[in-house]
C-alpha cells in the first residue's frame, strides 16, 4: 500500500511516517500543498492522508485538485480546525473518513484498514485467530462454524487488538477507541479489563483463549503468528 | 412610569392649573381694572367743574342756588356741588349708595372739597356700579373662551412635540436595550436626531456594547486559537509515545513511565477539547435544526454509560413517560448535556446510590426533566459557581474531574435557552431540573 502524507507539520509527519512504515506501508511525504498535488500527478498513491490548514493552499481545494489527478484513492483527511462544516464539506468532495487532531496513530491505522475493506476490497476473507474466526466485515467470531456472541463493544475491543496484533495497547488507547470523546480520565480504563474479562469467559466455553495476553502494569495484547 | 407618560401628565396638569386659577381670579381682575378706568374718568370729570369754576367762577353751576345737582337720565352719572363747612377737608373716591329721586343706586363716588371766593363747597361726581360692571361679563366670558382655546391649543402642540422629542430616545430604548442579547454580536446603525444628549446616549451606548462585544470576541478568539494550537503539540507527544511504546526493546519499566505520560497527556487533551467545545458553542458552529425523542436521548446515554453505573452499583430509573420530542436542537449537544449531568450523578454518587430521571409538561408548554441522585451533595455556598469554567464543588482526588464538565453544561443550555435549575443538600443528594421551553417542543 502506498501512502502519501500531505502534513505540513513536520515532526507529526515523521512520527505519521515512521509509524506507517512499521505497518508496511510506503509512505511519502510532502509538507507543502504545491509539492503534494505534484508528487499525486507522478505517482499512484492507494491513500492519502491530508492536512487541511496547509500554508499555501486551502485544504478543501487540494482535495479537490487532487480527487481529480487520482479519483481511485482513499482519502482521509486530518485536521485540527474540528469544524462541523469542514467535516461534512470534506466528506461531501469525497473523503472517505476524516479524523480531528490530535488523533491516535493506532486509530488511524485502524480507519485506514477500514477503508480498505471496504473500497478495496481487502482483507474480506476470515482471520484466524487460535480455533477462532473472525470476520471484520460480518463482525462475527465463530468457532467451528458456530457464531459467538459479543456485544458492540466487545467486538470493537477485539476486533481493535487483532488490527495491532503482537502490538501492547494500553488501556487508555483501548478506552479512546471505544468511547471516542466520552473517555473520562483513568475512570474508563478499568472497564477494558472487565470487558476482556468478559470476552474471554464467552471464549472459553469453545476454546483456549491464551492468544490474549495481559501485559502487567501495561495492557493487553493479541498474539498471532 | 414611562418619561412620556410623566411629560404628559405634567403638561397637562400645568395647564389645568393655570386654567383655573385664571378662571378664579379674572373676575377680580377685570373688576379692578374696570374700577381704575371708572376712577380715572371720575377723576378727569373733577378737573373739568374745578376748571371751569376757575375760569367763570362757581356761580356758573350754582346759578344763584344754594346747591346744584345734575345726572344723567338713566342716572348713570350725576355730579353735585354743596357748601360745606370752612375747614372740611377731604379729597376721596368710595362706593356707597346714593338716592336719586326715591331710586337707591350704587355709584362710585368721588368727594372733592374745593375753595371758591369766599366759601367751601363739596363736590361729588358719581357712576353706578352697574355701568362699570356692564362689561365685566361678556368681557370675562370672552376671556375665558379664549385662554381655554389658547390652553387647549398648546397642550396639544406641547403633547405633539414631546412625542417627537422623545421619539428618538424610545428607538434608542427598543433598537439598543430591550431586544439585545450579550454579546451583542449584531451590529446597530446609530438614531437619527438632532438632539445632541440622545445622540450622546446613543453613540455611547454603541461604544460600549462594541466593547462588550469585542471583549468577549477577543476571549472566545482566544480560547479558540489557543485550544487550536495546543492540539497539534498534544498530538505529536501522543504519537511519540504510541511510536514508542511499539519499540520492543522499550523494558516493562519504560513503557509503565510512558503510560503514566500518556495519562496525563490525555488529561491535557481533555480540557483542551472541553475549551474548544465551549468556544465553538459560543461561535455557533453547532446547527440546531435536529430532533430527538427524549426516550431515545436516555436510552442512548444508558447504553453509553451503563458500564459506569454497574461499577458502583448504582441503580438508574428513567421514567420518562410522555412521548417528547425535541425539535431545533442539536443532537450532539443535547446528548452531551444529559451525559455530563448523569456523569456527574453517578460520579458524585456513592455504593449503591441511585439516579432517578423523570419528565414533566408544563402548562406553559416547556417541558422539564429532573435528574436527582444520592450522592454527596454540593454546599449551599458552592452552588452558584459550579457552572464555572475550573471550578469543582467537590475537591476531593478520587473523584476527578477538571471543573469543565459543568460549563459545558451551561454553554450547551444557553444556546439552546434552556434553563436549569440546581438544587442540594449535602450528603443527600442533588437535584438538576433541565427546562427545555415551549418551542423546543414538538
Amino acid at each position: 500500500m502506498k501512502v502519501l502524507l500531505i502534513e505540513d507539520e513536520k515532526t507529526l509527519a515523521y512520527e505519521i511516517e515512521a509509524f506507517l512504515k512499521k505497518a508496511f506501508y510506503i509512505c511519502d511525504l510532502a509538507h507543502n500543498a504545491r509539492k503534494g498535488l505534484e508528487m499525486l500527478g507522478m505517482n499512484p498513491y492507494d491513500f492519502i492522508l491530508l492536512d487541511l490548514g496547509l500554508p499555501d493552499l486551502d485544504g478543501l481545494k487540494v482535495l479537490q485538485e487532487a480527487k481529480k489527478l487520482n479519483p481511485d484513492a482513499a482519502y482521509i483527511i486530518l485536521t485540527a480546525r474540528g469544524n462541523i462544516e469542514d467535516r461534512i464539506i470534506g466528506l461531501d468532495l469525497g473523503a472517505d473518513d476524516y479524523l480531528p487532531k490530535p488523533f491516535s496513530l493506532l486509530e488511524l491505522q485502524s480507519r485506514m484498514q477500514a477503508i480498505s475493506r471496504r473500497k478495496f476490497n481487502l482483507n474480506t476473507q476470515e482471520i484466524t485467530l487460535g480455533e477462532f474466526a473472525v470476520d471484520l466485515q460480518k463482525r462475527i467470531v465463530s468457532h467451528t462454524q458456530r457464531e459467538i456472541e459479543l456485544t458492540r463493544k466487545e467486538f470493537d475491543l477485539l476486533s481493535y487488538l487483532l488490527l495491532h496484533k503482537n502490538r501492547v495497547l494500553t488501556r487508555m488507547q483501548l478506552s479512546e477507541h471505544i468511547w471516542g470523546s466520552f473517555v473520562d480520565d483513568d475512570y474508563d480504563s478499568n472497564y477494558i479489563d472487565v470487558h476482556i474479562k468478559n470476552i474471554r469467559k464467552k471464549l472459553n466455553v469453545y476454546g483456549p483463549t491464551e492468544f490474549i495476553e495481559t501485559v502487567r502494569g501495561v495492557g493487553y495484547k493479541i498474539r498471532k503468528h | 412610569m414611562k418619561l412620556i407618560s410623566k411629560l404628559t401628565l405634567f403638561v397637562t396638569l400645568s395647564k389645568l392649573a393655570v386654567v383655573l386659577l385664571f378662571v378664579f381670579t379674572l373676575p377680580y381682575l377685570i373688576g379692578g381694572i374696570a374700577r381704575d378706568y371708572t376712577d380715572s374718568y371720575l377723576r378727569q370729570q373733577k378737573q373739568k367743574v374745578l376748571d371751569v369754576v376757575a375760569k367763570d367762577g362757581v356761580n356758573t353751576y350754582l346759578q344763584g342756588e344754594e346747591s346744584y345737582g345734575s345726572y344723567t337720565m338713566l342716572k348713570e352719572e350725576y355730579i353735585s356741588l354743596e357748601p360745606v363747612e370752612k375747614n372740611f377737608e377731604i379729597d376721596t373716591i368710595y362706593t356707597d349708595e346714593r338716592i336719586i329721586e326715591q331710586d337707591t343706586l350704587n355709584y362710585r363716588v368721588l368727594t372733592h372739597a374745593f375753595r371758591a371766593g369766599e366759601k367751601k363747597y363739596l363736590m361729588e361726581v358719581g357712576k353706578t356700579i352697574d355701568t362699570i360692571d356692564q362689561y365685566n361679563r361678556p368681557l370675562q366670558k370672552i376671556a375665558t373662551y379664549v385662554l381655554l382655546g389658547l390652553i387647549l391649543f398648546t397642550l396639544i402642540i406641547d403633547l405633539i412635540y414631546t412625542r417627537f422629542l422623545l421619539r428618538p430616545l424610545g428607538k434608542i430604548i427598543r433598537t439598543k436595550i430591550s431586544n439585545r442579547k450579550f454579546p451583542f454580536n449584531e451590529n446597530s446603525d446609530p438614531i437619527k436626531t438632532t438632539t445632541t444628549d440622545f445622540s450622546f446616549l446613543d453613540t455611547s451606548l454603541i461604544n460600549l456594547m462594541q466593547q462588550i462585544h469585542e471583549a468577549f470576541e477577543k476571549e472566545r478568539e482566544f480560547t479558540a486559537n489557543a485550544s487550536h494550537e495546543l492540539m497539534t503539540p498534544i498530538g505529536i507527544l501522543q504519537n511519540k509515545i504510541e511510536n514508542l511504546m511499539g519499540e520492543p526493546e522499550v523494558s516493562q519499566m519504560i513503557q509503565e513511565r510512558l503510560i503514566g505520560m500518556q495519562r496525563t497527556l490525555n488529561r491535557l487533551k481533555r480540557i483542551v477539547h472541553s475549551l474548544l467545545l465551549i468556544s465553538r458553542i459560543e461561535n455557533d458552529q453547532f446547527s440546531k435544526n435536529e430532533s430527538i425523542g427524549l426516550k431515545e436521548l436516555f436510552n442512548d446515554i444508558e447504553e453509553e454509560i451503563s458500564h459506569r453505573l454497574s461499577e458502583k452499583e448504582i441503580t438508574m430509573q428513567v421514567d420518562i413517560t410522555k412521548a417528547v420530542l425535541l425539535k431545533m436542537i442539536n443532537r450532539d449537544l443535547i446528548f452531551q448535556l444529559m451525559y455530563n449531568l448523569i456523569n456527574n450523578a453517578i460520579r458524585y454518587n456513592k455504593q449503591n446510590g441511585s439516579i432517578r430521571i423523570s419528565d414533566k409538561l408544563r402548562v406553559d408548554g416547556s417541558c422539564a426533566i429532573t435528574i436527582s441522585d444520592t450522592g454527596m451533595g454540593i454546599p449551599v455556598e458552592d452552588l452558584s459557581t459550579i457552572f464555572h469554567r475550573f471550578k469543582k464543588a467537590n475537591k476531593s482526588e478520587e473523584t476527578g474531574g477538571y471543573g469543565l464538565g459543568l460549563s459545558i453544561v451551561k454553554s450547551i443550555a444557553d444556546y439552546h435557552a434552556i434553563t436549569i435549575d440546581v438544587s442540594s443538600e449535602v450528603n443527600e443528594g442533588t437535584e438538576f431540573i433541565i427546562s427545555f421551553p415551549r418551542n423546543l417542543i414538538e
